[in-house]
């Protein structure tokens, strides 16, 4: 059952585009990733389906909402630098937002208290947000963001600005929550992506370049690459397999060599072949296929 | 409406921590008592510092209740609007610079609520205030000089503030078009200082000018009660308030909260 359906999204400031076109369909109950280089346009996107930002083109459509119904209700948004009043407690502000949303104050404060809890910032209920820590506020951003049961919850970069402790701890919460809630999170990182989501999203200039299922996408990409390194600059070496027959691409970085290849067993044998006749001053030799990373390379450097 | 009543309620608790509740309302007091009380004591203060010299026949007329009150009220209108700027021009403009507006506005709530609970609560705010400054105003003329009656105390009172909230109103309404406080600010103390002086100068023509409802109040102190174009100033006033407040929802509602 789709959720939310964004029919040929465009985004342009003063005349210039920056969000190309997107379509995509969100799946009740799934997890997916936007990933993509900074500037990509994914802090847009999400504004625009939280509706902060008035799309210049394009539709987005939740099907299942009643006709004339604010869908502000089902969608939950962290951006990506929360910002909060100061001068409110942890708990007041929860339950301030929950009373906008349309709880009592009764409801809002349960719902408050429990959040606070699931966060792990119940201790801090009633210090003030300004004297809050920023993975204090991280949380507490998250817990407004399911205050009132969103049927979706979007969140910009929930974790690029926490320690590797605050990280951990945010990607587990986004674990948890995964299980009732639908989830679309923003990130660089791709280590994040693959960890909590199923579903990958890749943005780049303004368009998505790949998509599709972690396991997909490996089967897609399913390509073996032979990394050579070497002493000193590897530069010079570089011709000698960018021209081999086997070779797919090559990428050069450093002292190191990736080569894509066709076929493995081949490849590795003609290449020990080449590098020892031309005496190469090989340091290292290693064979794989291709991470994550590797396809965020290909289909970004397009 | 509930949810209207509970961005109120916002407003006002912020404005009780941060103290609006206090130095507005004692502001007020201290410009409204200053004339009064300066009035009345300036000729001991002359004494006791000597007395004039000798030969200088210089009288210094003592004012009647009237005059004084009227006095106090015109220092409302000059320092007053400088206060009431000050507190209202940030209320929505900071908000959305800091980006807490659209923490807010990501939830389902309707951006005409928004508007309107701040601009309800900074008239809560100014009304309370002026009321206060203006009775203490009121209460040291009375003491010092005459009691000028009550009655012609609260119509003044009224068409000042009325004046009051059109500039408050201003105000908010820059503050919704502007993201930075100070420009907001600015624009605002810009328009009603023009507004003001145009209609004071050409008072003949502009009669039902909001701004003239000082001088209306003025009128009312001296004794020559409700005099014309006063409720047609009023109307307007009112008119121009809503008008006002309807852009402002609109510009706010209109304007990307994010880039």
């Amino acid at each position: 059952m789709s959720l939310i359906q964004i029919k040929s999204l465009k985004k342009s400031f003063q005349g210039k585009e920056v969000i190309k076109g997107l379509d995509f369909t969100l799946e009740q109950g799934s997890c997916i990733a936007l990933l993509g280089p900074n500037g990509a346009g994914k802090t847009t996107t999400l504004k625009m389906l939280s509706g902060l930002l008035e799309p210049t083109e394009g539709r987005i459509v939740f099907p299942h909402a009643k006709k004339g119904e604010d869908i502000r209700k089902l969608i939950g948004y962290l951006p990506q630098f929360p910002v909060f009043y100061e001068w409110m407690s942890g708990l007041e502000f929860l339950s301030y937002v929950g009373k906008l949303a349309g709880m009592t104050s009764k409801q809002a404060k349960e719902q408050s208290l429990e959040l606070l809890e699931l966060v792990g910032i119940l201790g801090a209920k009633d210090r003030k947000i300004g004297k809050y820590s920023g993975g204090m506020k991280q949380r507490l951003g998250i817990a407004q963001a399911l205050i009132h049961r969103p049927k979706l919850i979007m969140l910009d970069e929930p974790v690029s600005a926490l320690d590797p402790i605050g990280r951990r701890e945010v990607l587990d919460l986004l674990e948890g929550l995964r299980k009732d809630t639908t989830i679309l999170f923003s990130t660089h990182i791709l280590g994040d992506a693959e960890e909590v989501c199923d579903e990958i999203l890749f943005l780049h200039n303004g368009e998505i370049v790949e998509s599709g299922t972690m396991t997909e996408l490996r089967e897609r990409y399913q390509q073996d690459k032979i990394d050579l390194y070497f002493t000193g600059k590897a530069e010079m070496f570089a011709p000698a397999f960018t021209n081999h027959e086997l070779a797919i691409s090559v990428l050069q970085e450093g002292n190191r060599i990736r080569v894509f290849v066709k076929d493995l067993s081949l490849a590795r044998k003609y290449f020990l072949k080449m590098i020892s006749e031309q005496n190469l001053p090989l340091e290292k030799f290693e064979t794989g296929s291709m991470t994550l990373e590797d396809v965020f390379m290909k289909v970004v450097g397009k | 409406m509930s949810q209207w009543l509970t961005l109120l309620q916002k407003e006002l608790v912020e404005m009780w921590r941060n103290y609006k509740w206090i130095w507005v309302p004692i502001t007020f007091i201290l410009i409204g008592v200053q004339k009064p009380i300066s009035t009345y004591y300036t000729p001991q203060i002359i004494d006791k510092l000597g007395g004039l010299p000798e030969g200088a026949v210089i009288k210094l007329p003592i004012p009647t209740a009237e005059e004084v009150l009227v006095q106090g009220l015109s220092d409302f209108s000059t320092l007053g609007v400088l206060i009431i700027v000050l507190s209202t021009m940030g209320m929505i403009a900071a908000e959305r610079k800091s980006g807490v507006a659209a923490m807010i506005l990501v939830k389902p709530v309707s951006y005409q609520s928004f508007v309107s609970a701040k601009w309800a609560g900074g008239l809560l705010l100014l009304w309370m205030s002026f009321f206060i400054g203006y009775l203490a105003t009121w209460y040291y003329t009375g003491i010092l000089f005459e009691w000028i009656p009550i009655a012609d105390f609260f119509q003044s009172y009224f068409l000042f503030g009325l004046w009051f909230s059109v500039i408050l109103t201003i105000t908010l309404f820059f503050s919704s078009s502007f993201l930075s406080p100070g420009v907001a600010g600015f624009c605002s103390l810009a328009v009603v200082i023009i507004v003001s002086l145009v209609s004071s100068a050409l008072s003949n023509w502009l009669e039902w000018s909001p701004a003239l409802l000082t001088s209306y109040a003025s009128e009312v102190i001296l004794g020559k009660g409700i005099v014309d174009h006063t409720i047609s100033a009023s109307i307007l006033a009112v008119f121009i308030i809503l008008i006002l407040l309807g852009f402002g929802m609109f510009i706010f509602k209109k304007k990307e909260l994010a880039s």
